[in-house]
């Protein structure tokens, strides 16, 4: 693989503009998070239909962001919507890190025909795009949220096993894991014991920008009808019920876009800024002493983020 | 050539595997075709009929067989649905799809090679802010938002072009724009950084020396060399694509590939989506294994097949 830096941009941006953005987006991130756990108490229920108080528009009293077509409060339907989105991208980042991991150590494995199922299953997998396994997974089991977590998971993993190979390859390498292998450590105890923790910083950074493409992924999902079913809100869902409405309630289908945009931005920028903050840390350490470790962030190129 | 027999092996090994993974999954899982097919309230000598019509009724194996013997004579069998054979719905349909997909890739291909260009040359110029701020954008705004906000500008409000449907060229512009955006980041990004990493090349050096315009020098001879990743980059965003694709066309309603393919994940049409299925996954394949060749041609001095 070429090693393309994750965000280009961050080449340039100064120590203190990263720390900037990370704190910027941290903190937007917090503040969605705790929206999504303690809005849902404070705001009218998101299921209530109000007949006489359909349609209406953003900024009217008890309804800030309008109402929808059956008269039911577009923000309490935000605000509940985040739960199912931020709840499938941390499920789906979680158990696409782990499998890819295990998978991405295994590939780098000596055993030749391991390495080899591996690399397949990952050709494989990267060749059946996410809606098209949605759509042979959806008509075989029917929509869920499991379902949506696993298609998050499948459509996740081969990334972060790539990366995590590569780090394998150079990892295994070194006479570390060589003097490992040659006082009778087992293949499985040097991949994981010894090389499974230098894959951990990488595999950190690419958790945020997973979870960014999760959220537009699980969205375009519900849009689509193969995701969150109504009537629970889901942002994907609520903009899917607002198409039919374009040109009469704008407000159904530009809030929602806008909740998945800011939260998909603000995962990214996590990411990115936590990247070049980590890259900072380890140029600095490598000055203080030990010969200058290879930039391993090298190896997390694009593909992390397009799934 | 050698080397070409074994990637067409490899990629034949793939889109098999798929193949019988999707019939799989969808034979033994729940849902009865037959069913879906027939009048609700139907008696059961009717669904009886569906059955044996669509074959279900056979044990799993013989199922099996008779789609796989139909694979091989390039018969991807009966719709249940529209009741013809997939090959002939597939198409019309993949041909729509193609044209689509194929122009916002071109377009994708034309603007990541300008912006991208531009931007390394003037890190934190104006085209550089622009170019980033495009790349958060396509990142984070899922793609079937920005095609609603599109109709509703374009269409619904100025009336430049229709809101979907197929009615010749115009309806094209609108899709193209949004996969566009889609697409864009992960290309400009890349082409960027694999121009920065040429314009510190010795050759570069060599032809400033000479006198060469930085036009000629950034588009005729580091572009060149900035090519290769960026052919990579777009071998792996082809499932992207395809998925862009299927979005776009229910957004827009456009008769290809991804419409036709939600009809049939609700109608249970096993035969039509096996058939998007394999024909998916061979075209990520196959231009895969094109985009390497390609690299060849490109730059002679890579080699193939040679170690790897």
């Amino acid at each position: 693989m070429t090693g393309v830096p994750l965000n280009w941009t961050s080449r340039r941006r100064s120590a203190l503009a990263d720390r900037f953005l990370l704190i910027l987006t941290a903190a937007v991130l917090a503040l969605l998070i705790l929206a999504a756990v303690v809005g849902p108490l404070l705001l009218p229920d998101p299921l209530t239909q109000e007949l006489a108080a359909r349609m209406v528009p953003p900024l009217t009293p008890g309804h800030p962001l309008g109402t929808d077509a059956l008269g039911r409060d577009v923000l309490s339907r935000i605000v509940s919507g985040s739960r199912t989105s931020l709840f499938v991208a941390l499920f789906g980042v979680a158990g696409s890190l782990l499998v890819g991991t295990v998978a991405g150590l295994l590939a780098g494995s000596s055993t030749r025909w391991v390495a080899w199922l591996i690399d397949r299953l990952i050709d494989v997998q990267m060749a059946l795009p996410y809606i098209i396994l949605a759509i042979i997974i959806v008509s075989a089991t029917g929509p869920s949220l499991g379902v949506l977590v696993l298609l998050m998971v499948l459509a996740g993993w081969p990334s972060a096993a790539r990366i995590v190979r590569s780090i394998t390859m150079a990892e295994r390498a070194k006479d570390y894991a060589r003097a490992a292998e040659m006082i009778g450590a087992s293949g499985t105890r040097v991949l994981f014991r010894y090389i499974g923790p230098t894959v951990r910083p990488v595999v950190l950074t690419i958790a945020p920008l997973q979870a960014s493409a999760m959220i537009v992924m699980e969205a375009t999902l519900s849009f689509l009808g193969l995701g969150v079913q109504p009537p629970t809100p889901s942002w994907g869902g609520i903009l899917l019920e607002g198409k039919p409405y374009l040109a009469t309630a704008w407000w159904l289908t530009t809030f929602p876009g806008i909740a998945i945009a800011l939260t998909a931005a603000a995962m990214l920028g996590l990411g990115s800024s936590l990247e070049s903050v980590l890259r900072r840390r380890r140029t600095r350490r490598a000055q203080d002493g030990a010969p200058a470790a290879p930039d391993r962030t090298e190896v997390t190129d694009a593909e992390a983020i397009t799934l | 050539m050698k080397y070409l027999l074994s990637r067409l092996a490899q990629a034949l090994v793939i889109v098999v595997s798929i193949a019988v993974v999707v019939f799989f999954a969808l034979r033994l899982t729940a849902g009865d075709p037959a069913r879906l097919r027939a009048q609700i309230f139907s008696d059961e000598s009717v669904l009886d009929q569906y059955r044996k019509d669509f074959g279900t009724d056979q044990p799993l194996y013989v199922q099996f067989f008779r789609f796989f013997g139909g694979l091989l004579r390039g018969d991807l069998g009966t719709s249940f649905r529209y009741e013809t054979p997939v090959t002939g719905l597939l198409g019309p349909a993949l041909l729509n799809t193609v044209v689509l997909g194929a122009l916002a890739l071109l377009l994708t291909f034309l603007l990541a090679s300008l912006l991208g260009t531009l931007a390394a040359r003037k890190p934190g110029g104006v085209v550089s802010g622009i170019s980033s701020v495009i790349a958060v954008i396509g990142q984070s705004a899922p793609l079937f938002w920005v095609s609603l906000l599109l109709i509703s500008l374009f269409s619904l409000n100025l009336g430049w072009f229709p809101p979907g449907g197929f009615e010749g060229p115009q309806s094209l512009v609108l899709p193209v724009i949004a996969l566009t955006l889609g697409l864009l980041p992960s290309q400009m990004r890349v082409l960027n950084s694999s121009v920065r990493q040429e314009l510190t090349e010795d050759y570069v050096r060599t032809a400033r020396a000479f006198g060469l315009s930085e036009t000629r020098i950034g588009f005729v001879y580091i572009y060149r060399n900035a090519l290769l990743p960026l052919l990579t980059v777009i071998g792996n965003d082809m499932g992207v694509l395809l998925g862009g694709v299927i979005v776009a066309e229910v957004v827009f309603n456009f008769p290809g590939i991804g419409s036709l393919a939600l009809t049939a994940m609700n109608s249970r049409d096993y035969p039509l989506i096996q058939g998007i299925v394999i024909c998916a996954a061979a075209a990520f394949v196959l231009i895969n294994l094109v985009v390497d060749l390609l690299y060849t041609v490109i730059n002679p001095r890579v080699r193939l097949g040679g170690t790897r």
